[in-house]
This record gives C-alpha cells, sequence and structure tokens, in this order.
C-alpha cells in the first residue's frame, strides 16, 4: 500500500499551484464570476501551453496520454480557484465523450483541436425535467434527407456559452436507452446559448430551433450513445470530485487560517470550541471526499472494477462542498459573505456542483444498484 | 392552554377595518421586485409613504406609547394588525428601520423623558427612518469591543470619530443608531454608550459593501448593506441615550429584541411559496409536490418551520403576556438561523438547480427560491452567530457560570 502521490504527480502540483497563484489569485476569480463566458482567453492559452487541456486524451489524438489520477492531480489544483472556465467541460468530460462514442475518424477530427484549446467542448444532457438518467433525455431529432433537424431546450449545460462545439444527447428511439449523441456546431442556424442568472456558476440554456446537423455529425453509432456516455461519465466524475476537493481544501485552509488571525474577546476566534467544531466538521467533509475521490480513481486506473466507488464519490464530494461551505460561513460570519473575499465564488460553485452530473440521492441509489444489494 | 388565538367581536371589527384600510392603501406594485436601483429608490418612497399613513393611525408601531405618537393598542389588536400585513407580504414597519425598531425600545426604557418627547414621535409616525450601527471592523460578536468608533466630549456637545461596517440598507437614512466608544481607557463594559443621531450631520459618508445576499434580520429584506464612515461628526449631549459609558447596560434591551425576545405571529413566506412552487411545478408530468422524494424534503421543512413558528407564537404570548423569559429570546434566533441555512441544502435537493436560478423561464417566480439559497446563509450572521446564540441560551438556561444570566429588559415607562 503506498497512499502517497508519484514523483511526477507532486511536480505537476507544484506547477500547477504556482500557476494558479501567479494567474488566479482572488481578485482574478472574483472579477470572473459576472462574465457571460467562463472562457478567459490568456488562461485558456497558457493552460493549453502546459498540456492541460488534452490531460486525458491518449498522444495520438494529441493529448498527454495521463492517468485520471494524473489528471485529478491537476483539477485539484484548479478546484482551489475555484477557477472557472471550460476546463472540465471540453478536457476531460467532453474529450472523454468523443473519445468512448466517436469513430477514428471522428476522434481525430475533433479531439487534436480539443488539446490545443482551438475547440471547446461541453456536452448537453440535462433537459427542463433535469434528470441524469436515459429516461429524461426527450430532445427527439426529426430525420430529414439524410440529416437531423434539432428543436428543443437543453437546461443546466455548462459552460455552453464558450463552447464552439456540443455533443448533444437525443433521443432516438422508444427502449430507455436508444439516445445518440450528435457533434453540433454551436455556431450552427439555430442554435443559442445563454448563461443562466443567478447563484450558479455557468449553467447555460441551449435553445435548438429549427438546427440542420448533416447525417456525419453522429458520433459513432445511433442507440450507442448512452453506453458510450456512461463509460465517459464514469471516469469523468471522479475527476470532478478532485476538483470539489480541491475546492474543500482551500476553504478549509482559508478558514483555518482565519480562525488564527480574528480576534474576538481578546483571544484569536480558534479557541472558542464552538468554531473549533465548525472547523471539525469541516475537515471531516474534506477527508471523506478526498479519500472517496482517490480510491475511485485508484480503481478505475488500476482496472478494477469502480462504479460503485465513483457514484460514492460523488454523493460524498457533492455533499461535501455544500456542508464544508455552510461550515466556512459559520466560521467567518460576516467577512465570509463579503464578494471581495472570494468564499462566495466557492459557496456558489458548491451549490452548482450538488447537481451537476447528478446529486446525491441520484449517486446514492446507483450505488446501492451497482454493489448489488 | 389555548392555541387557538380566538377573537372578540371588537377584534373582527377592528380587522374589518384593518383590512379595508390596507386594502385601500397598499398598492400591489408595492412588492414588486424591483427592476433598477431607481426603482428600488421608487419602491422605497411608496413604502415610506405608507409608512407614514400607517404612522398617522397609530399603526406603524402599534402597541408603542400613545403618548409618544405610537398606537397605544394592546396585545389584541397589535395581533390583528400583524396578521392583516402579513397578508399583504408585509411587516411592521413596511421597510427596513432596525433602529427605529431597538433604538425606540432602548429610549423608551433608558432615556431621559426629554429624549423620549424628542426622538420617540417622528419615529412612531413613520417620519424618519434610523439604522442601528453596532459593528465595527475590529467589535462584531465581541461588542462590548467597540473601540474603533469612539465620541470625544466637546464642549456642549461630542465629537464622534471611527468606521461601522455591514450596517444599514440602500437609498440612506435620516437617523443613526449607534453604539460608540466614550472612555478607551476605561473598562471593559464600562466605556460604551448610544447615541441618537441625525444623519445628515457633516462628516457622515457611506459605501455600500457587495455581499453575497442581501439577508433579511428577520421579517423585511435589509438590502444593500454599508460601510458608513465617521470623520469628525459633532453631535449635541442630549443625543447620548442612557449615560455615558452605561452602553452595555442599554445594549441589553437592543439586544434582547435583536435576539428574538419579541416573537414573531407571522407566516413563514419562503414555506408558503415553496409548497405553492412545488404544486404548481410539474416534471415529467407529475407535480413535485406529488413525487415521494420531494414529498420527504417538504415534510422536515414543513416540520422546522412549523417549530419555528411555534416559537416565535410563545415568545410572542411571553412579551405581551408580559411573562419572564430566559433562554427563549435566542432560541428563537438560534432555530431561525440554523433552519435557514440547513433548508438551503434541502430545498436544492428537492427542487434542483432551478432554485438557483432567477431566470423567469426556467426559475421560481421572481428567483424566491434562489433568493433564499443566498440568504439561507447570509442571515446567519446579523445580530448575532449561532455560537453566539447557543453561548447566550446556556447562560440563561444556567450552565457554565456561578449566576445565571437574565434576559434584558425589554419594556420601558409607559
Ligand atoms: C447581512 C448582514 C446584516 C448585518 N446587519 C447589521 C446591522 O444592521 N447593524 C450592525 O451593527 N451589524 C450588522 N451586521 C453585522 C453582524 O452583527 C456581525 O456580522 C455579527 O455580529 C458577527 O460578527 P463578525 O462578522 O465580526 O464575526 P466574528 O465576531 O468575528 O465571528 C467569527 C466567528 O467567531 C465566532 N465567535 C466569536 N466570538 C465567540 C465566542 N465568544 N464564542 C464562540 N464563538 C465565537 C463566531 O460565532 C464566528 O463563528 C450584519 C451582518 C450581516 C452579514
Amino acid at each position: 500500500m503506498d497512499l502517497s502521490l508519484t514523483e511526477s504527480q507532486e511536480m505537476l502540483r507544484t506547477t500547477a499551484r504556482s500557476f494558479m497563484q501567479r494567474e488566479t489569485p482572488v481578485d482574478v476569480v472574483v472579477g470572473l464570476q459576472k462574465a457571460e463566458s467562463s472562457l478567459e482567453r490568456d488562461l485558456w492559452a497558457k493552460a493549453a501551453r502546459l498540456g492541460w487541456l488534452g490531460i486525458v486524451l491518449p498522444a495520438e489524438y494529441g493529448g498527454s496520454g495521463d492517468s485520471l489520477s494524473d489528471a485529478a492531480v491537476l483539477y485539484e489544483e484548479l478546484g482551489r480557484g475555484p477557477l472557472p472556465g471550460p476546463f472540465f467541460s471540453s478536457g476531460v468530460l467532453g474529450a472523454l465523450t468523443v473519445l468512448e462514442a466517436g469513430t477514428d475518424e471522428q476522434r481525430r477530427r475533433i479531439l487534436p483541436g480539443v488539446a490545443t484549446g482551438e475547440t471547446v467542448l461541453t456536452v448537453a444532457i440535462t433537459e427542463p425535467n433535469t434528470s441524469w438518467g436515459p429516461g429524461g433525455i426527450t430532445l427527439a431529432p426529426q430525420g430529414r434527407n439524410g440529416s437531423f433537424v434539432l428543436n428543443g431546450t437543453k437546461l443546466f449545460v455548462s459552460d455552453a456559452t464558450s463552447a464552439t462545439d456540443l455533443i448533444v444527447a437525443v433521443r432516438t428511439g422508444d427502449g430507455p436507452t436508444d439516445v445518440s449523441l450528435l457533434h453540433v456546431d454551436a455556431k450552427a442556424r439555430g442554435v443559442s446559448t445563454r448563461r443562466l442568472p443567478g447563484f450558479l456558476s455557468w449553467q447555460c440554456e441551449v435553445s435548438f430551433d429549427n438546427v440542420q446537423v448533416p447525417a456525419t455529425s453522429l458520433l459513432g453509432e445511433a442507440q450507442r450513445g448512452w453506453a458510450a456516455l456512461s463509460r465517459a461519465l464514469e471516469r469523468a466524475i471522479p475527476i470532478l470530485c478532485a476538483y470539489i476537493v480541491g475546492g474543500c481544501q482551500a476553504v478549509y485552509e482559508k478558514s483555518v487560517l482565519y480562525t488564527q488571525t480574528r480576534v474576538q474577546f481578546g483571544v484569536p476566534i480558534g479557541r472558542f470550541q464552538r468554531v473549533q467544531d465548525h472547523v471539525v466538521r469541516l475537515v471531516n467533509h474534506l477527508d471523506s471526499a478526498r479519500w472517496a475521490t482517490w480510491e475511485a480513481l485508484w480503481k478505475l486506473d488500476t482496472g478494477r472494477p469502480a462504479t460503485a466507488s465513483v457514484h460514492m464519490a460523488k454523493a460524498v464530494a457533492s455533499e461535501a462542498y455544500l456542508d464544508v461551505c455552510n461550515a466556512a460561513h459559520e466560521v467567518h460570519a460576516g467577512m465570509g459573505v463579503l464578494i471581495e473575499y472570494g468564499l462566495p465564488a466557492h459557496t456558489q460553485m458548491s451549490r452548482t456542483l450538488f447537481h451537476y452530473l447528478g446529486d446525491p440521492r441520484w449517486h446514492k441509489r446507483r450505488m446501492a444498484d451497482a454493489l448489488e444489494w | 392552554m389555548d392555541f387557538e388565538v380566538t377573537y372578540t367581536e371588537e377584534q373582527q371589527r377592528f380587522r374589518r377595518e384593518v383590512r379595508a384600510w390596507l386594502e385601500a392603501n397598499v398598492a400591489p406594485s408595492m412588492l414588486r421586485t424591483p427592476t433598477s436601483a431607481e426603482d428600488n429608490y421608487r419602491r422605497y418612497l411608496e413604502l415610506r409613504d405608507l409608512g407614514r399613513k400607517l404612522g398617522a393611525k397609530g399603526w406603524l408601531y402599534p402597541t408603542a406609547p400613545a403618548k409618544y405618537g405610537g398606537g397605544g393598542l394592546d396585545v389584541d389588536h397589535a395581533i390583528i394588525l400583524e396578521e392583516e400585513v402579513d397578508r399583504f407580504d408585509l411587516s411592521l414597519p413596511p421597510y427596513y428601520d432596525s433602529g427605529g425598531r431597538l433604538g425606540s425600545a432602548s429610549i423608551l426604557v433608558w432615556g431621559t423623558e426629554e429624549q423620549r418627547q424628542a426622538f420617540l414621535p417622528p419615529i412612531y409616525r413613520g417620519e424618519v427612518r434610523t439604522w442601528q450601527l453596532l459593528t465595527e471592523p475590529g467589535a462584531g460578536s465581541d461588542l462590548a469591543g467597540v473601540r474603533m468608533t469612539t465620541a470625544v466630549r466637546d464642549g456642549d456637545g461630542y465629537v464622534i470619530r471611527g468606521q461601522k461596517i455591514f450596517v444599514g440598507s440602500d437609498n440612506g437614512t435620516d437617523r443613526i443608531w449607534m453604539i460608540v466608544n466614550t472612555d478607551p481607557k476605561g473598562k471593559r463594559h464600562e466605556n460604551l454608550s448610544w447615541f441618537m443621531i441625525d444623519a445628515s450631520l457633516p462628516g457622515i459618508t457611506m459605501q455600500p459593501m457587495e455581499l453575497m445576499g442581501t439577508g433579511g434580520e428577520g421579517g423585511t429584506d435589509s438590502g444593500v448593506k454599508q460601510t458608513v464612515f465617521f470623520d469628525d461628526v459633532r453631535v449635541p449631549a442630549f443625543a447620548l441615550v442612557g449615560g455615558e459609558n452605561k452602553g452595555w447596560t442599554v445594549a441589553t434591551t437592543h439586544l434582547e429584541l435583536e435576539h428574538g425576545g419579541g416573537g414573531r405571529i407571522g407566516r413563514n413566506r419562503v414555506w408558503d411559496r415553496l409548497l405553492r412552487y412545488c404544486q404548481e411545478t410539474k416534471r415529467d408530468g407529475v407535480p413535485l409536490s406529488q413525487q415521494q422524494d420531494v414529498r420527504d424534503s417538504l415534510a422536515d421543512i414543513y416540520i422546522k418551520t412549523e417549530v419555528q413558528r411555534l416559537f416565535g407564537l410563545r415568545n410572542f404570548y411571553l412579551t405581551y403576556a408580559r411573562k419572564p423569559k430566559s433562554y427563549e429570546g435566542p432560541q428563537l434566533s438560534y432555530y431561525r438561523k440554523t433552519t435557514g441555512l440547513w433548508m438551503t441544502g434541502a430545498i436544492l435537493e428537492a427542487v434542483g438547480p432551478a432554485a438557483l436560478t432567477t431566470d423567469p423561464a426556467w426559475g421560481a417566480p421572481s428567483g424566491f427560491l434562489e433568493t433564499q439559497q443566498r440568504n439561507g446563509i447570509v442571515s446567519v450572521h446579523p445580530g448575532g452567530t449561532t455560537d453566539i446564540q447557543r453561548v447566550q441560551m446556556a447562560r440563561r438556561i444556567g450552565i457554565g457560570r456561578s449566576t445565571r444570566e437574565k434576559a434584558g429588559t425589554v419594556h420601558g415607562a409607559e
């Protein structure tokens, strides 16, 4: 047994952390919050040069061929920001979906651009019913002259306002998992994207109004979309969880520092047992999320059955981030709700990711199924 | 024991009178979600206008003594008023007036007769609005640690200097009710004083703070919080209430009320709207309220809001029946805060990400759930954190200290 990072993972962590400290201090993260698009050109280009956008892709598609655990090391650092941007949407979920679903020709056509950052993907799954299961996918294309015509709405799609290409899950049959994936140009006539306003981070509405999609846009085979998407999700979710762990870690460090520096009643507030209790609750969540995530990653990277662990990790991480932020707000009181302090960016992200790719209840049920209880 | 509030003939008559009056004087537009800062200001002026009209009838501060411009009404009539304004989703006063509510109560108990006559009528009649200014950068929970804002005696007045944060609301104020340090070398608890001052005095400036939510302190939405700077502000000595360096004693009244000691009999507006939303919103053809997961969450939320209502009802009863209280004030406050915070998660789980957006198409009506998601967190802090409420409860239950702490005085001379 060895629960430490490898030497190259340590190096990646150091590089990523100093990049984050240099490029995305709190004021930058806070400043980005109101932008319609989560993609900041300069940061995106730098991340591409560092090879971060193709981190989960094999070398033959322009990636660096790293393990999921390597990618998780990076995403933990990004989560500390929490750095906005379609890093996960494009570089992980988008990339893995094309990798799992596409033909070799499609992969060669689409993926190198993802690694260089020219192509920005997002996968449009959920609809107004907000379900993450195949049953929730009702958007059904009409076939016309060998091409598809799309009319309808995808909702809570991450980072759609910065995407160049959409992977859209559509219903193409009556069977429960008769779902296909279409590769749609985000600039195609009739496609419109809009960031949803409120206490959520770059979740968007994507509307299709008579959008013509050529038959060649079908990724892989018809009706195989759900199976491919499930495989992609199983590998992508733990990386999202690592991003969440990074968020929890940053909130933890912020909180600990605050208990040491904030003085009330003549003593640092960390002296009060009530404040200690908030921090203890916080770190318990942090560690739960961390170890659930890393075991799932290890199982995936070593080819072990990982389904139950992946579901558990997302359930644990979603709940952890939410309550970690609650605890941090209790620790900080007034200071914590000041936008410029940076905690609200985490709080908002924790609420956004609570549901994204499935909320805890959803994953607990899938976990129980996977464990064959 | 009788939980049902039964109404006498006289109360029912009063209800008809109040309802007819409110229907004639409360425009539905007063409850709109403002579309811009200008609209927000216009709406504020409409509510202030309503406040003056209520004040003229003695209904703005119904139980306040009539000889100082209050309504002089008994609890039976006050209940009717509270219930009727609540039907319009309003509270009394119908705008943020924290310093009016808490300052007037403190002045009734601790002010001189001249001060009562000077300060109370404009508050009770709705002619002025007042903010309460307690918190400073170095003194939040530790209110006795107020040090940065000082008042120094100078001839026939005082000069105030310093800074308060997380205070007030938007659209400005007429008066300020504030606690300052009047003896920097003095002993803790013996160096503070309260002032009721004019907000338009030279040397007072304000700067809005950008917070995660405009979290209501109790009933009304408090709007945008401010940092208020005092740059050598000259105030008359008459503005000092309760005696120089006696501020800690005065604060007990203020804090008792702020901590929920007064109680509340209103509905829980978030609950009402949440239930309606879940009944009206269908997913896969089925109303949310008919889906078992959501029903389970709604049941939990309902129970918490009911317990909160009962605590509020009990405190209201204890206050107006003039029964002794100990930990009940901070208990209501603690329960309200922890429930609001917990509810953010429960609602998010029940409703999903629609709870997070203000979008007219995909969010809840006028974004009320999104507001709860923010304010459930932000409201944990005003008027004492949950930790402080628990400290208070423990002291008043009588554990942890040799002497049991008493609840603050909330009734003044009448
Ligand atoms: C939306 C909003 C509205 C507000 N409105 C007003 C207003 O109108 N007027 C006004 O004057 N102020 C207002 N405040 C300020 C509010 O009263 C303070 O934020 C609050 O009292 C806490 O103080 P603090 O933020 O300085 O936190 P701190 O006092 O620094 O607390 C930090 C942490 O230490 C803990 N702690 C501190 N002392 C103890 C102790 N003895 N035992 C155990 N734990 C302890 C706290 O519980 C918290 O977890 C408002 C704040 C907000 C967020």
